[in-house]
């Protein structure tokens, strides 16, 4: 497209009366662009103003300096033109009021060496705005040449039906696959079920046979009983996938990347491509490389995981002061509601009937956490199960010892219904010891609500053990994905099939696979069901995101995606690698195969290409460091005490919004800052802090979200990723004779704002006292 | 591991506390708002927390022996402040009663005083003592029950319907009984009082040493009679002034009764008596105050809905109502010259004493000497004394 440009400004919101707006538009002059000044842009008046530019004169790339683009984003946007949204108002006027940074006064303009820094920082901005559109490309969606909108649902327990149900109800096609021969899952195993409708008192009987009538009853549903997962290859929207019978070995199981032991050589050292291959092939003897399509493979569009959970069997050795191990008469939770669902409650050791049975929640010794892989679910269990001792013995006793007892919501009613009940006693305590006494059981425990240490006899003791993903044991989705089979560093999750619990339920580390049900956390049927409809509307979002060539989360609705300049690259796999996704396959060469419907569009390929040869149509290294260079660095030429300049790349998702609140709340931070909105700090590439430093800014720093155990970061590994760069600069740094303090990263929370100016001021005074840049002027 | 404590948990307990008044028991998890609101609960092993969980775990051995249970005065300040509605007021008076009845002898007894159905029989019992002994006697020769009472100088007297003898016949050995009754309760409920508070770090005294109880007992005394703990009370203090006005009518009374009982067998000076003569009067303060206090003390209680009233409180109010409304109404229909109205409703007041008396220790009446014991217990025990 022949780009014709159109700066406009707005001197609304106090811009006009903070700046020198003239003079801005002599920057824009300078480029040879028309510059025009409007009072109050965001009015249909302002709006109509642009229009008529791009109708009478046809602007398609308009550079609009007004507010942030966080505001009024649909005012601004116009079909088919590039806008680009300088940030005056929250950035600049509002962040850096004029009672804080006064304006020159006419006296003080007549000296050559003053300056004002607010308005170099706005015409700063314009430049950058400029820099940036002359740069970018208007995007144009990627388009599946197939493209499949059924929907596979891995697991046909309560979820997994649930999940087809809810997807089949929204009109799409749905598969289901079982391992067991029939469905139902660990649901079929159950005497009674928890609640789901108010008043959330008693227990109902178990549902899970109108669920399995229901799915085989809708014509939207295909069932796979009796077949697993070979592997799932290709991409969201166009996913192949191979079945199998449980246990069968076929030449379309998914093959395992080399375990890093086997990527060295006897010195330690990484083997060269060809041997790596070589052993790779050996490692994977009789299955087929990633990239091979089963010709007889299922075509689906999205796929669900429901594979849910197994129960936790503690080791042998795990609780001795349990008894766990030394007496059959101290069973799992698990064990127990077998043996409730085939009849009458009795011990395990001598068939008689069990009547006092105390429930543990919590191993104890000295821990007051709950038994491992627990959650609300087992609290509500053991309220549950304590009824079944009531049921079956009206002289029956059931003890609860928890350190939390955790029935949330409405659940609440559970527990006091069950507390009701007279012969149900509950305490907060510790399972000090359980050991045999006559034929049955005595149970200690210390810091008790009777406030002394007590004894209980007990026939039956009840350990409230969790509930393990099917993925701690297998990676079940089994993708075939040069990053591997299952969900990368899954271990920050305990092995949950998820990304973050909080933000993104549903979304696995895998775009187009979604996770429900005790797969993603110990869950009660309810719960389950809830997180079913989540997965199955995610799963939607994401057929009808693909069919349109945009990303589906979280930048929803962006068109962009990553282009390879390939001729230029060199194979060195550090995309494929860092990939948070595992978006990137690569060949035998090594050479990445981008599947772009996998793709999130973070960039992190992008900021790890040491070639530079990944961009997206707006978004690029160029865009990006054309904006560092149009940013002007002034010199002791210009000034006799030239301000400092330092370049922020600041995180999208939660550093930038922020910065505006900061704005919002006339919170102000140096002037001598310029900020690049980046998409995440993993899509930095060094070579933006290079330029920065060798046109002679005094520092540069990253502002983005909190990486590690707990991290915030938008793209899991991106700011962890950024972090580890950073850390490898300073050689870089070292080599220009600059000091590594001039680059720093830092942490913020999108509540953070407040905080930010500290930040930011801390990092200018640090790089004051190293002095200026010495290549400044150069 | 220090030494631990069996629980053994009583189901029939737990529910019996439930159907006595404590029906809410369950509700409670034990966040200890009831012993932080309570105005009267002392700062070391403060109640009424721990006999919440003690009865939702049915643990009738760290209850029914606990002094504590009667330190409570009832004030429903526990019960207003529950977050979740468990009313350790209402439970705490479930549990005196089951207290009442388990050192209350024999059983049948206190069992029936506290059933709703075996009322009619109750009535029926003092009625049949008097009428039958009255007529056996008869049978004897002796005339003390005389349905066609002759007058004394013109004047209507009790004593020549229902001889004075005959009155006492049966209830000199009443209070003999109910004494009784009281002695072999106390000596057990002193022993396990003390065993409790030293199990659960209560005292710091190993044994009870008489004197040192009874000296407590006398500096505990002055505190009941001034209701100086009642009046602590924030949500139920309403019920001090009508619970002193029926204590203290009671206290007259029983001097009244002494002194007509000594003038009667020592000096045999009959009554009635002049209403001017000073012990009429206090007879006559004590009786109308009685109505007052009662009528009251019903009245508050009807208002209370929140508040749980169960067939024990109901029977003591109506019974002590009955006494003060039958025993004035006597008085004044015998100066009304109505003869056969006064004689029988001095009949149904003699019934009722006999209730009072006959029933003291099985009925919520015996509060009255289980607290007193056991605030004398708690004031020599040293534990308010002695911060924790």
């Amino acid at each position: 497209m022949s780009k014709k440009y159109g700066v406009y400004i707005c001197k609304g919101c106090g811009i006009g009366d903070a700046l020198d707006i003239e003079a801005i538009c002599d920057v824009v002059e300078e480029e040879a662009l028309p510059c025009k000044t409007h009072d109050f842009l965001c009015s249909q008046q302002g709006v109509d103003f642009i229009k008529k530019d791009i109708e009478e004169e046809g602007t398609n790339t308009l550079v609009i300096a007004a507010c942030s683009r966080r505001v009024n984003y649909n005012t601004f946007k116009f079909d088919g033109c590039i806008v680009e949204r300088v940030n005056l108002r929250e950035g600049v006027v509002w962040s850096h009021p004029r009672d804080a940074f006064p304006m020159l006064t006419e006296e003080e303009k007549e000296d050559e060496n003053n300056f004002d820094r607010v308005q170099m920082m706005a015409e700063d901005y314009v430049r950058m705005g400029m820099a940036r559109v002359e740069k970018v490309k208007l995007p144009e969606p990627y388009l599946l040449e197939t493209m499949s909108k059924k929907i596979l649902v891995m697991g046909g327990g309560i979820t997994g039906m649930s999940a087809a149900l809810d997807a089949a109800a929204a009109g799409y096609e749905v598969t289901i696959v079982e391992k067991e021969d029939k469905l139902g899952g660990n649901a079929l195993k159950w005497r009674k079920q928890l609640p789901l409708q108010p008043p959330y008192e008693n227990l109902i009987p178990p549902m899970v046979a109108d669920k399995i009538k229901a799915v085989e009853n809708n014509p939207k549903i295909d069932i796979y009983t009796g077949n697993v997962v070979a592997r799932i290859a290709g991409q969201p929207g166009d996913f192949t996938v191979t079945f199998k019978k449980p246990g069968e070995k076929i030449e379309f199981d998914v093959p395992y990347p080399l375990p890093p032991e086997m990527r060295v050589d006897e010195n330690g050292k990484e083997l060269e491509h060809e041997a790596l291959m070589e052993k790779y092939k050996e490692y994977n003897e009789g299955r087929r490389d990633i990239l091979t399509l089963d010709p007889n493979g299922e075509h689906f569009g999205a796929v669900i995981l429901a594979a849910g959970w197994r129960p936790y069997q503690p080791r042998d050795d795990e609780f001795p002061h349990l008894g766990w191990g030394a007496s059959p008469d101290v069973v799992t939770n698990y064990q127990f509601e077998e043996m409730a669902a085939s009849g009458k409650i009795t011990r395990p050791s001598d068939g008689k009937e069990a009547k006092s049975v105390v429930f543990i929640q919590s191993p104890g010794a000295g821990d007051d956490a709950d038994f491992p892989y627990t959650g609300v679910v087992t609290s509500m269990v053991a309220l549950k199960q304590a009824q079944y001792v009531r049921e079956d013995y009206p002289d029956g006793k059931a003890y609860i010892f928890y350190e939390h007892m955790r029935t949330s919501g409405l659940n609440e009613n559970f527990y006091k219904a069950a507390q009701q009940d007279s012969g149900i006693f509950m305490s907060k305590g510790e399972i000090t010891e359980v050991k045999k006494n006559g034929n049955g059981l005595a149970v200690s425990a210390k810091d008790t609500l009777l406030g002394e240490n007590i004894g209980v006899s007990a026939d039956l003791v009840v350990l409230g053990t969790g509930m393990l993903p099917v993925t701690y044991d297998d990676p079940t989705v089994n993708l075939a994905y040069r990053q591997g089979p299952g969900f990368r560093d899954n271990d920050l999750f305990d092995k949950y099939a998820d990304s973050n619990f909080i933000c993104f339920p549903y979304e696995t580390q895998r775009t187009g696979i979604y996770a429900a049900g005790s797969v993603r956390r110990a869950l009660s049927v309810e719960e389950s069901m809830e997180d079913a409809s989540g997965a199955a509307l995610k799963a939607i979002q994401c057929l009808e995101s693909v069919n349109r060539g945009v990303a589906v989360h979280p930048r929803s609705g962006d068109m962009t995606f990553p282009d390879f300049f390939f001729q230029r690259c060199t194979q060195c796999k550090r995309c494929t690698d860092e990939c948070p996704f595992g978006a990137i396959d690569d060949d035998e060469k090594g050479t990445p195969k981008p599947n772009p419907t996998r793709c999130r569009r973070c960039g992190t390929c992008m900021g790890a290409c040491p070639e530079r040869i990944i961009n997206f149509a707006d978004y690029s290294i160029d865009s990006i460091g054309s904006q560092v260079k149009s940013i002007v660095v002034p010199s002791e030429d210009d000034y006799d005490e030239p301000p400092f300049r330092i370049l922020g790349l600041v995180c999208e998702n939660d550093a930038y919004p922020a910065l505006d609140i900061l704005g919002m709340h006339k919170k102000s931070f140096s002037a001598d800052v310029r900020l690049i909105p980046v998409r995440c700090l993993g899509s930095v590439n060094v070579i933006w802090i290079k330029d920065a430093l060798s046109q002679g800014m005094d520092g540069v720093f990253l502002l983005g979200c909190k990486h590690g155990d707990d991290y915030q970061c938008h793209f899991v590994k991106g700011s962890e990723l950024a972090s580890i760069r950073m850390q490898k600069i300073g050689d870089a740094l070292s080599s220009l004779a600059l000091e590594e303090e001039r680059v720093a990263q830092f942490e913020v929370a999108i509540d953070d704002y407040d905080k930010i100016p500290e930040i930011i001021n801390g990092f200018v005074e640090q790089v004051e006292e190293l002095g200026p840049n010495p290549f400044k002027g150069f | 591991m220090a030494d631990k404590y069996l629980v053994q948990p009583d189901i029939d307990f737990i529910n019996k506390v439930r159907a006595n008044g404590g029906e809410s028991l369950k509700k409670c998890f034990q966040c200890a708002t009831c012993s932080v609101a309570c105005p009267i609960a002392p700062d070391r092993k403060p109640f009424p927390r721990k006999e919440m969980i003690a009865a939702s775990w049915g643990l009738k051995d760290k209850l029914l022996c606990s002094p504590d249970i009667w330190l409570c005065h009832n004030c429903g300040d526990c019960s207003t402040l529950c977050p979740r509605g468990a009313k350790p007021g209402d439970v705490m008076a479930s549990l005196r009663m089951m207290a009442i009845n388990e050192y209350a002898t024999p059983k049948s007894v206190a069992n029936a005083v506290n059933d709703r159905k075996k009322l009619p029989l109750l009535i029926a019992l003092p009625a049949i003592v008097f009428i039958v002994l009255g007529l056996i006697l008869k049978m004897l020769g002796i005339n003390w029950l005389n349905f066609s009472p002759e007058r004394i100088h013109g004047e209507i007297a009790h004593a020549q319907f229902f001889s004075t003898w005959l009155v006492d016949l049966v209830f000199i050995p009443l209070s003999i009984w109910a004494v009784a009754v009281f002695a072999l309760g106390l000596k057990r409920f002193i022993a396990d009082m003390h065993k409790n508070a030293v199990a659960e770090g209560k005292t710091d005294k190993e044994t009870i040493d008489v004197k040192g109880f009874l000296s407590a007992l006398v500096r505990v005394i002055p505190q009941i009679l001034k209701h100086n703990k009642f009046s602590e009370c924030s949500e139920n203090n309403d019920r001090a002034t009508p619970h002193m006005m029926v204590l203290f009518s009671f206290i007259g009374l029983l001097i009244v009764t002494g002194v007509f009982f000594i003038t009667l067998y020592v000096f045999g000076i009959h009554g009635p008596y002049s209403q001017l003569n000073p012990i009429k009067i206090l007879a006559n303060i004590s009786g109308i105050a009685l109505i007052i206090g009662a009528a009251l003390l019903i009245r508050q209680r009807m208002n209370k809905p929140d508040e749980v009233s169960t067939y024990k409180d109901w029977y003591l109010l109506w019974l002590v109502l009955g006494l003060g409304v039958t025993g004035m109404l006597a008085e004044l229909t015998r100066l009304a010259d109505a003869a056969f109205l006064t004689y029988l409703i001095y009949f149904i007041h003699l019934m009722l004493v006999f209730h009072l008396i006959a029933f003291l220790p099985f009925s919520k009446l015996a509060h009255l000497v289980y607290r007193t014991v056991a605030m004398a217990y708690n004031e020599y025990s040293g534990r308010e004394a002695k911060k924790a």
